[in-house]
Parts: structure tokens; C-alpha cells; sequence
């Protein structure tokens, strides 16, 4: 593996880094505990990596919280997002998911950026995240920026919509509207740790004091080709009371929600496992 | 009259260690951390992937892109024009000797490949990038055959012939049969007759790998000026390695010097020569320089050895008051292409099937049988984790359709003290009763069994047992293992044994009874143990025999250097005889005290004597005769486990919450290291049990990375509560037996049979992965609706 690294400190020399590279066939590198991995799966020649690791940029680095919501920086690495307790408070499904990253030492270095350009339909973060409706910020060589949300970003195993002349800066995540949380991630794997997840399913359910639910996020992971947004099975149960989602309505929502599952069968587990698996799962969440 | 002779001499050491036994002891029982611990934890130990000498190059292997064709032409002209490339060789420039243990296995393949790992051409260069390089030019056209995976198919008339030097058919009646055991004993229609249940089942066990973190390594070094070979290697019979490699170079294996850098796990794998290993040898030879191969974790997944997958058919009988009757079993073992160490997995094993409880009758069958699948090797426990999870599980069936307690039918059958088994295996001491009752207490089974747990979650537990060697095992000429003591002018010794130190923390025990023995202190002692120009000789690492073996040796070696010092001490202290004791540097008689490194700085200057002394110690075993029939080891190790599990049936996924085990170590020698072994092996244990595969589509490895080969994690252990059983046999040094491979043994038997105690139905098969589980518990559903 041979390649030259930048190393911009600021955003101006990241975007004039960028810009450099146009012409070359260049990579980002975060915590790199993806990206070595593809290089030595696929080595090329010629090529240059943007290392974002030294970048002081507030906005690529931090984590913070205003009126409207939460704002997580590029950076961000998954040990971060647990030691922020905002987020076990008010996202528990992101905090879960991040804290069921592969293990300690990676978890130091895996970036939420990282996780969500990679792209893998696997990602534990990014299926938190698309269950919080969390949307995209990203900006282009010439500073310019441009929102989108994170369930459209994703375009295929390993593809998003980022141009070439694009980076990922953060991801905001919307203020919770309701006072009560029903909100978690649960993975699935044979390992408890260093473990990819043969299935996930991220949820994050609001409800006002009444316990009716009046916004609802379910995004289910490893069973297709992206990370998917159930959007008829979170429509399903708004309205409805937390105490209701059983018998028919529970068969009715999980049904709604194995729609959107087109599962393979791979080394780890066959399409059956995962269909049942996940059917099961889904009937879990209302316990 | 050989063996009498031998056995006259063991008895006196018999004497010396009975002595010991009752002796108040200083170190041994008490916990010391190994001599390797500091270096190990702060990263300076020096493994073989660290060794880098002065131009040295680096070597690489191409191995097939199929797992079985003919090879119609090798090209490497591309390869060898590359700049920075030394050499390349293939079978046609090489003048070697086919390896294993049955000599059928060629280290470079020239005109068939038979399995993935199959190695057509080696290079060696300046950089491992340019050797890469240079393996991609090579051009190998190859003419592709369809290839034989199930050993049942290779067993068929129509299969073809699968390794071309197989004497299957001369020896066997089956050209694909590698390696055939039979074993029987008693009279098994009789038996049968008095049987009140009969149960039979198929067994099949996965194929495994030991997943060393160190990965295969070896750095080879040859002297165009004195035809001298040095070899880096990470074996574990670092003699019969020797030999191994002279015999495939055609050498002369004392110009061959074998260095043992630290290594990173063994468990069974450095068995065997791997063809990896003269192969770096041969590139040497042919640059004059030394040459290092180093495999990456995928190459390791592939070209390292794994354990035998097995299809065991096994019918066993009890009577009414649940006595077992009889046992009769044909086991069908994939061979692989090449006959390694892994064949005679089958001597283990039938030790179990006539021993592991009483056994009136047995009749045991075992064939290798060769296919185009990867060749197995030696793992941890050999064959015998694959033999307990048969009969124990079979066991509970027994016990269930008898309506007997599954504790007490094991009770009921368990080996005694006294007891020569059908086999003719002696326990001279026995911990198995004791072991299980340990188990069964502590674990609460009692209470536990049976519970019927209905919802999400369901706990189960289970119970299984195990007999394994504990004293070596006598299957080469020799078992034994020599010492040589050295005390210099400052008090320091140097032990030097022919024994090796893979991790088990043998060395540490050495040391200890060096403390224990002669009061020298821990920080005063040096164990030399790497070099075969300097150590005596040892058969190896293996059969759970060190300690026990090395240990003894150890201990005549005490005794001759305690005689020579007494000698010397008397002359000096002028007394005319004395009972010495030894403490803290000194040797003390009534009121008299002389320090060691004085008497022996007299002994050089005043009589023109060095403080050295050898031992050779050969166990009192016997060998077994043509129909396995004997006392194969010094003593043998029992243990019981039971382990409590955790049934998730909304995912099928088996935790496993807590292991009691209880296991006849003899004696305690050093807790920490023991405490160590036990889980360790149970980890391997869970892993064989519930999760590790190696997954092949048509003779091709599909998961070669920890990604896709679900070894398990720290964080994925349950509690250990370990319960040594001592009975103090007198063969082992201070009445210790051998430990190391039983802790794995009967893990996967005892988790199975907690599985079915919590969902109610049986697996037969290995992994009990948690798909398996689930299809299980579906079937089940589908039944109680029908
Ligand atoms: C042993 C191991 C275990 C793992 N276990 C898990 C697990 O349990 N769950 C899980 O979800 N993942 C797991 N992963 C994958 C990986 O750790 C995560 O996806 C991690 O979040 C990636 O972050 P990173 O900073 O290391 O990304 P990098 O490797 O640095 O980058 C990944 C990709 O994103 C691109 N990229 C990075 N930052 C940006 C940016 N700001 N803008 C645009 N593109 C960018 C890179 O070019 C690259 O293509 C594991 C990886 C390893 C090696």
C-alpha cells in the first residue's frame, strides 16, 4: 500500500486540498479503520489521501446543541458520541449503536463520518441516524453547502451521492418533539463485540403524554442493499397508543416493516435467518 | 528387558517424588507468574516476526487459484526478470523428499493440485512488496478437474484415486483410505443382549482452526561456506522437526539448528512440518542468504493446519440399572489431500470410547479418508473433543429414556481408582467421581435440570466428563525429555531442558521446582530452552506432557546436583554425612550453613570439578501392542464440566452464562498458570461448541478472516469456577498430572447437552450455531401445530 498524504489543518486547506485533487484519484481518510481495509482489498496506484485526522474546524470536530437540535461533527468518533450525554439522554438508539461498534480501541477512532461514507448497509451509527431522521451537511471545493437526508444520501453498498468535489462536515440530528422516548438499537450477531451486524434494527419512537405515538423512526440495517428507511411502518404507528402495538397491530406493523427487507444469504447467515430474525426482532421493540 | 530396565530406574525416582509429596512445600501450589509475563505484556518479547538479519529477504508462496487440477505448464521467466527478485523456484528445481507423517505429500506440486493451499512456486526478494509483485507474474495454466469434498464420495468405487502416493488400497482395501484404526475389546453381542436401551446416532463435528495471533512464521538461514542451516521456527517438536526437515532437504540434520523465538500461540498446529517451512529453507539454500516467511492472516485461515472434521456413527447401550454395556462406533474422518499428524487423531480418540466411563464392550473403527478439502493437523485435545461430545451426548439420551438422572448415570459409570479398563489404560489414582460430584454440587444441577423455562429466554444446563493422558503418551520411540542443571560461581542456575515453552507456562514450573528444591531464588534462575545445538533432547509439545515429563526430568536432575553439592559441602564443612536442607541460597546441616555458590566455586578451584549435571527421564508407560492394547501414559487427567446456557429464541443465538469444571490435575503445581489453561481451553471450547467454522464451497475457503470465522472475544466469556481435584499420583512430579488439553475437552459436549435441557431438542451436529437454533425451535413450532 503506497499512497501521499495531505494532512490540511484548516478548512480552507482541506477545501484547497480538494480542490488539488480533482484531477487525481483521491480518498479521505478519518479514523481509517475503513478505508485500510478496502485499500488492501482493492490496492491502487496513484493515489492520495485527504487525511482529515488533523483538522481543527469547529464545525468538522465538535458536537453541540441548540434550539433546533443536535449538530455532530465529521469527526466525531463513536467513543465521543458515548461520552456525550446528551445524546443517552435524548437519541438512547444512537448512543446504543454507537457503543456496539466493533470494540473499545476502534470505537477510539471511528469516526461518525466514517461510518456513514462508507456506506455499508452494516453501518451501526448510520442506522441510528436514519431512524433520527438526521440530515447531511455537506460542503463543496468552492465552500458551498448543501443539506441532505441521510436515508436519501445512501445510494447502494458503498455508493452515496457526494460528488467528487464534496465532504461530509457534520450531521444534525431534529430536537425530540414529545416528551416521552421509546428508543433503542439492537444488533445482531454471533459475537458480542468486533462484531458487523447480520441484522439491525434502529427505533426511535416519540409519544406525548398520553403515550400516543406522534413521530416515529425505524430504520433496519443489513437486510438490502442500504440501510433502510421503514417509512409505511413508522406512518403505521402514529396515532396509535405504545400500549396497542400487540396481536394483529403487531403482526400488521412488522409485516410493514419486512417489506422493506430484500435480504441475502451470505457467510454469516442465509436470507431465512434474516427474515425470521428480523420479524421476530421487530415484535420485541413494544415489550 | 528393555523396558524392565527403564522401569527399575523410574521406581527410584518413584521414591524420590513420594518423598516429596509430604514435604511442606515452599513455591509449588502458590501462584508465580511466568518467567515470560513481563516481557509478553510490555511488548518487547521477540517473536519470529520481529527476527530481521542483515540481508535477509523475503519469501513468498503462490499457491493454486483451484483446489484440484493438473498443472500443464509454470511459467515464472516474468517473475525472475523482475528487479529485486533473488529467486524463484518450482518443483522442477528442487531436489526434495515428500513430507508428513506418511510421506505422501510433496512440498511443491508439480503435475496435479489437490487442495487450496497447494503450493506450485515459491520467490524470495528484497521487499515483501516485489515478492507479491513477482507472484503475480508467475503464469501457472492449469487444467481444472472436479474435485471430490466429501470423504463418503471419496470412498466410492467410481471416486478417483486423490493422492497419488496413497497405499490405501495395499493397506486398507481403499484407495482413498489414508489411515485406518481398529480397536476392540469384550463381547459386544453379549452385550447387546443385556442392553435394556440402545441408542445410536450420526455425529458431525466442523472443521476448526487454532487461531494463533501470532500467524506462521519462519526465517531460514543457509551457509554456502559450511553447508549449515539455522531455522527460526515456531514448532513445538523442535527435534522431530529437525529430522522432518533433514529427511525433505536431504541433509544432514545435525548441520540443521533449530531456534525457537518466542511464539504466539501453538495449540496442536506446529506439529507438524508445514510445507512452508522447507520451502523457505530451499530458498535460502539456493540465494546463500537468509530468507524470512511471514503469513498474513488470510494465508494463515488457508495454509495453516485445522481440526479433523468427523462424521461419527455411534450406538452405545446401558442396562436397566443404567450401566453401560457396550459402545460401537465407525468414525469417517476427512483426511483432506495429505496425511499429516491429524490421521492418528483415532489413537486418542478410542481411548475415550473403551475408557471414559466403565465400558464393558467396544468396538471402534476410524478411517481417514483422503479428498481435495485442506489437510487437517494436530489441534488441542486430539480428536478427543469430537469423541466426548458423541458419547456424552448419547449419554443423556440414555439417561432420558431410561428415566435415570443424567448426574446419576454418569455416577453411576465413572472411572474408579484401581480400575484397568478394557484397553488395559491403569488409574493407579482417579479423580473422576470426585470431579463430578464437584460440578454437579457447585453448579446446583440438581436444582437446575429440567426447568422448562417457556418465554424469550431459556436457560439449560448441562453435564459431560472427560479422560485424556496425563502422564504423556507413549507413540514415538521415546517420550522423555533430558536436563541439564548448571550452577556457576554466583549461585545462579541454569536450567537446561530439552522441553519447550509455547505458552503453557512450563518453563515457570521448571523454574519453580528449582526453588522449591535447591532454595535458590526465583530472580537467580535462567531456563534455557530454544536451541537444539544446546539442549538435550525432548520429543515435543504435545499430549498435555510437559510438565509432567519435563518436570520429572527436572527432578533427577535435582537429585544428581543435590549429591554433588552434598559432596563437596560435607568435604568443606567437614562432616561425614548430612541430610541437607536447602534455603534461600544456602545449604544448612544441623548447625551448619555453607552458601551454594561458595561449595561450588571450591568444587571448580579446589577439586577441579564443574557444577553440572544431566538427566534423562523416559515416563513408565508403555507402548500399546497391534491391537492398542497397553498402558500408554504415566498417569491420566479426568474432568467434569457443567455448564449453564442462555437459549435466545427470538434469535437463536446460545450464551453461555456460567462453567463449573472440576478436573484431576493430580496436584496444583502453579495455580495462576492452571487457572489460565482451564480458560483458555474453555474458550476454545465455546467456540468449537457454538460459533468457529471454516466454511468451504467446493474446496475453496470462503471466510479466511476473523470477519467471517466467529472466534470468540473476552467479551463473550463466562465465569470459570475451577475445582482441582488432587490425588497425588505418584508418577507426576509432586503428584501433578497433565492439564493443558483438558479443559477444552469436554466443553462443546456439556453446552450441547445444555441446549437441549433448555429448548428440548438435541443437536448432533457442530457449530449449534444460533441459524441451527432457530430452524430448531421453528420445526418444533410447525410440529405442535400439526
Ligand atoms: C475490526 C473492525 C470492526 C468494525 N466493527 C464495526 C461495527 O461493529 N459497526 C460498524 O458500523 N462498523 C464497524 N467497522 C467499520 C468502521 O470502523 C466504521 O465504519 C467506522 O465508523 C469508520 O470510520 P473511520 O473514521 O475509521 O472511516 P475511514 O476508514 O477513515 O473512512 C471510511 C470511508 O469514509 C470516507 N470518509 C471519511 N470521512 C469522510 C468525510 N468527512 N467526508 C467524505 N468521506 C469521508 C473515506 O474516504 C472512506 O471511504 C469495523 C471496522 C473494523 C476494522
Amino acid at each position: 500500500m503506497d499512497f501521499d498524504v495531505i494532512s490540511p489543518k484548516t478548512r480552507t486547506a482541506l477545501l484547497e486540498a480538494m480542490d488539488a485533487c480533482q484531477d487525481k484519484k483521491y480518498r479521505f481518510g478519518a479514523g481509517y479503520t475503513d478505508l485500510i481495509n478496502d485499500l488492501n482489498a482493492n490496492p491502487q496506484e496513484d493515489l492520495t489521501v485527504i487525511n482529515l485526522a488533523q483538522l481543527q474546524d469547529e464545525v468538522f470536530c465538535n458536537i453541540t446543541e441548540d434550539d433546533s437540535g443536535l449538530h455532530i461533527g465529521a469527526l466525531v468518533t463513536a467513543a465521543q458520541v458515548l461520552e456525550t450525554p446528551y445524546v443517552q439522554t435524548h437519541y438512547p438508539v444512537l448512543w446504543e449503536a454507537a457503543n456496539s461498534v466493533a470494540s473499545m480501541q476502534i470505537r477510539q477512532t471511528a469516526t461518525l463520518a466514517g461510518n456513514i461514507c462508507q456506506a455499508s448497509p452494516s453501518g451501526d451509527m448510520s442506522c441510528a441516524l436514519v431512524a433520527l431522521n438526521a440530515v447531511c451537511d455537506i460542503i463543496n471545493t468552492r465552500d458551498e453547502m448543501r443539506i441532505e437526508p441521510l436515508a436519501d444520501f445512501f445510494r447502494g453498498v458503498k455508493k452515496t451521492s457526494l460528488a467528487k468535489d464534496e465532504v461530509l462536515r457534520s450531521i444534525f440530528i431534529p430536537k425530540n418533539i414529545q416528551p416521552k422516548i421509546k428508543s433503542g438499537y439492537v444488533k445482531i450477531g454471533t459475537r458480542v463485540s468486533m462484531e458487523i451486524a447480520i441484522l439491525s434494527v434502529a427505533y426511535h419512537l416519540q409519544a406525548d403524554e398520553k403515550n400516543i405515538i406522534a413521530a416515529a423512526g425505524i430504520a433496519i440495517g443489513a437486510v438490502a442493499p442500504t440501510i433502510k428507511y421503514t417509512q409505511t411502518a413508522c406512518e403505521f404507528l402514529i396515532g396509535r397508543s405504545l400500549y396497542e402495538i400487540k396481536d394483529v397491530v403487531l403482526e400488521n406493523f412488522s409485516s410493514q416493516v419486512l417489506n422493506y427487507a430484500t435480504p441475502i444469504s451470505d457467510v454469516r447467515a442465509s436470507a431465512w435467518y434474516r427474515t425470521t430474525v428480523l420479524e421476530n426482532v421487530t415484535k420485541t421493540i413494544f415489550d | 528387558m528393555f523396558h524392565v530396565n527403564i522401569f527399575s530406574y523410574i521406581c527410584r525416582v518413584f521414591k524420590l517424588t513420594r518423598f516429596r509429596m509430604n514435604k511442606n512445600l515452599k513455591i509449588i501450589g502458590k501462584s508465580t507468574p511466568k518467567l515470560d509475563g513481563k516481557e509478553r505484556v510490555t511488548g518487547s518479547a521477540v517473536y519470529g516476526h520481529d527476527i530481521d538479519l542483515p540481508n535477509m529477504l523475503h519469501g513468498m508462496i503462490l499457491r493454486t487459484k483451484y483446489p484440484c487440477a493438473n498443472i500443464i505448464s509454470i511459467d515464472t521467466s516474468a517473475a525472475k526478470a523482475l528487479e529485486g527478485v533473488a529467486c524463484v523456484i518450482t518443483a522442477a528445481d528442487v531436489d526434495v523428499n515428500m513430507i508428513g507423517y506418511k510421506r505422501d505429500h510433496p512440498i511443491l506440486k508439480s503435475n496435479t493440485v489437490n487442495c487450496n493451499r497447494d503450493e506450485i512456486a515459491a520467490v524470495a526478494a528484497t521487499s515483501k512488496e516485489i515478492a507479491r509483485k513477482a507472484l503475480s507474474l508467475i503464469k501457472v495454466e492449469y487444467e481444472v478437474k472436479q474435485g471430490v469434498y466429501d470423504p463418503f464420495d471419496a470412498l466410492l468405487e467410481a471416486s478417483p484415486k486423490l493422492n497419488e502416493r496413497g497405499k490405501g488400497l495395499e493397506q486398507f482395501g481403499n484407495k482413498n483410505m489414508a489411515e485406518s484404526f481398529h480397536y476392540e475389546h469384550g463381547d459386544l453381542e453379549a452385550q447387546k443382549a443385556r442392553s435394556k436401551v440402545i441408542v445410536t446416532k450420526r455425529y458431525e463435528t466442523s472443521r476448526v482452526t487454532h487461531c494463533c495471533l501470532g500467524t506462521s512464521n519462519i526465517t531460514a538461514s543457509y551457509s554456502k561456506l559450511d553447508g549449515s542451516l539455522t531455522l527460526w521456527a515456531s514448532t513445538q517438536v523442535p527435534f522431530l522437526y529437525q529430522r522432518d526437515i533433514a529427511h525433505a532437504l536431504k541433509m544432514d540434520a545435525s548441520k540443521i539448528r533449530v531456534l525457537q523465538p518466542i511464539i504466539g500461540g501453538g495449540f496442536g498446529s506446529k506439529l507438524d512440518m508445514h510445507p512452508f517451512e522447507p520451502i523457505c529453507a530451499l530458498l535460502s539454500i539456493q540465494t546463500g542468504k537468509p530468507v524470512q516467511i511471514l503469513y498474513d492472516r488470510e494465508e494463515e485461515f488457508l495454509a495453516s493446519p485445522t481440526r479433523q472434521p468427523m462424521v461419527i456413527d455411534l450406538t452405545t447401550g446401558a442396562d436397566a440399572e443404567g450401566r453401560f454395556t457396550f459402545r460401537e462406533v465407525k468414525i469417517v474422518l476427512d483426511n483432506g489431500a495429505y496425511t499429516s499428524w491429524g490421521a492418528t487423531t483415532p489413537f486418542v480418540m478410542m481411548q475415550t470410547y473403551s475408557s471414559l466411563y466403565q465400558v464393558p464392550a467396544c468396538w471402534f473403527q476410524a478411517d481417514a479418508v483422503y479428498t481435495n478439502n485442506p489437510f487437517a493437523g494436530s489441534f488441542r485435545g486430539y480428536g478427543n473433543p469430537q469423541a466426548t461430545f458423541s458419547i456424552e451426548t448419547n449419554i443423556d439420551l440414555m439417561a432420558k429414556e431410561l428415566g435415570i438422572g443424567k448426574d446419576e448415570i454418569r455416577l453411576i459409570n465413572a472411572n474408579y481408582k484401581g480400575e484397568i479398563t478394557g484397553q488395559g489404560l491403569h488409574f493407579k489414582t482417579c479423580g473422576a467421581q470426585p470431579a463430578l460430584e464437584k460440578v454437579i454440587a457447585e453448579s446446583a444441577y440438581k436444582e437446575k435440570i429440567n426447568r422448562g423455562d417457556t418465554g424469550r429466554y431459556r436457560r439449560g444446563i448441562g453435564l459431560a466428563s472427560m479422560l485424556h493422558v496425563g502422564g504423556g503418551a507413549k507413540i514415538y520411540r521415546s517420550d522423555g525429555c533430558g536436563t541439564r542443571l548448571k550452577l556457576d560461581h554466583y549461585g545462579y542456575l541454569t536450567i537446561i531442558t530439552g522441553s519447550n515453552e509455547i505458552g503453557q507456562g512450563s518453563e515457570t514450573i521448571l523454574a519453580m521446582i528449582a526453588v522449591e528444591e535447591l532454595g535458590i531464588p526465583m530472580d537467580k534462575i535462567k531456563v534455557i530452552n530454544t536451541d537444539t545445538d544446546v539442549k538435550p533432547w525432548d520429543v515435543g509439545v504435545h499430549a498435555s506432557r510437559t510438565s509432567f515429563v519435563a518436570g520429572n526430568s527436572m527432578l533427577g536432575a535435582v537429585k544428581l546436583i543435590k549429591e554433588k553439592l552434598s559432596k563437596e559441602a560435607m568435604k568443606l564443612l567437614n562432616i561425614d554425612a548430612a541430610d541437607f536442607d536447602y534455603k534461600d541460597g544456602s545449604m544448612y546441616s544441623s548447625e551448619k550453613e555453607i552458601k551454594i555458590d561458595k561449595v561450588v566455586r571450591e568444587m571448580h578451584f579446589g577439586s577441579n570439578e564443574l557444577c553440572v549435571v544431566e538427566y534423562f527421564y523416559e515416563p513408565p508407560s508403555s507402548f500399546q501392542d497391534r491391537k492398542f492394547m497397553g498402558d500408554v501414559s504415566g498417569n491420566y487427567a479426568f474432568a467434569s464440566q457443567a455448564i449453564e446456557v442462555e437459549v435466545d429464541t427470538v434469535t437463536g443465538n446460545v450464551k453461555v452464562m456460567d462453567v463449573w469444571v472440576s478436573q484431576d490435575v493430580g496436584r496444583v503445581l502453579n495455580p495462576v498458570g492452571l487457572q489460565g489453561q482451564m480458560e483458555g481451553g474453555i474458550a476454545t471450547g465455546i467456540g468449537f461448541a457454538l460459533t468457529e467454522e471454516m466454511i468451504y464451497a467446493e474446496g475453496k475457503l470462503i471466510n479466511p478472516s476473523f470477519h467471517g470465522y466467529k472466534l470468540l472475544t473476552s467479551m463473550d466469556m463466562p465465569a470459570v469456577h475451577f475445582f482441582p481435584i488432587e490425588t497425588y499420583d505418584e508418577a507426576g512430579p509432586y503428584g501433578s498430572k497433565g492439564a493443558g488439553e483438558a479443559p477444552l475437552i469436554p466443553t462443546a459436549a456439556a453446552i450441547a447437552n445444555a441446549v437441549a435441557d433448555a429448548i428440548g431438542v438435541e443437536f448432533f451436529s457442530l457449530p449449534i450455531s444460533a441459524e441451527k437454533v432457530l430452524k430448531a425451535l421453528a420445526t418444533v413450532k410447525e410440529n405442535q401445530l400439526v
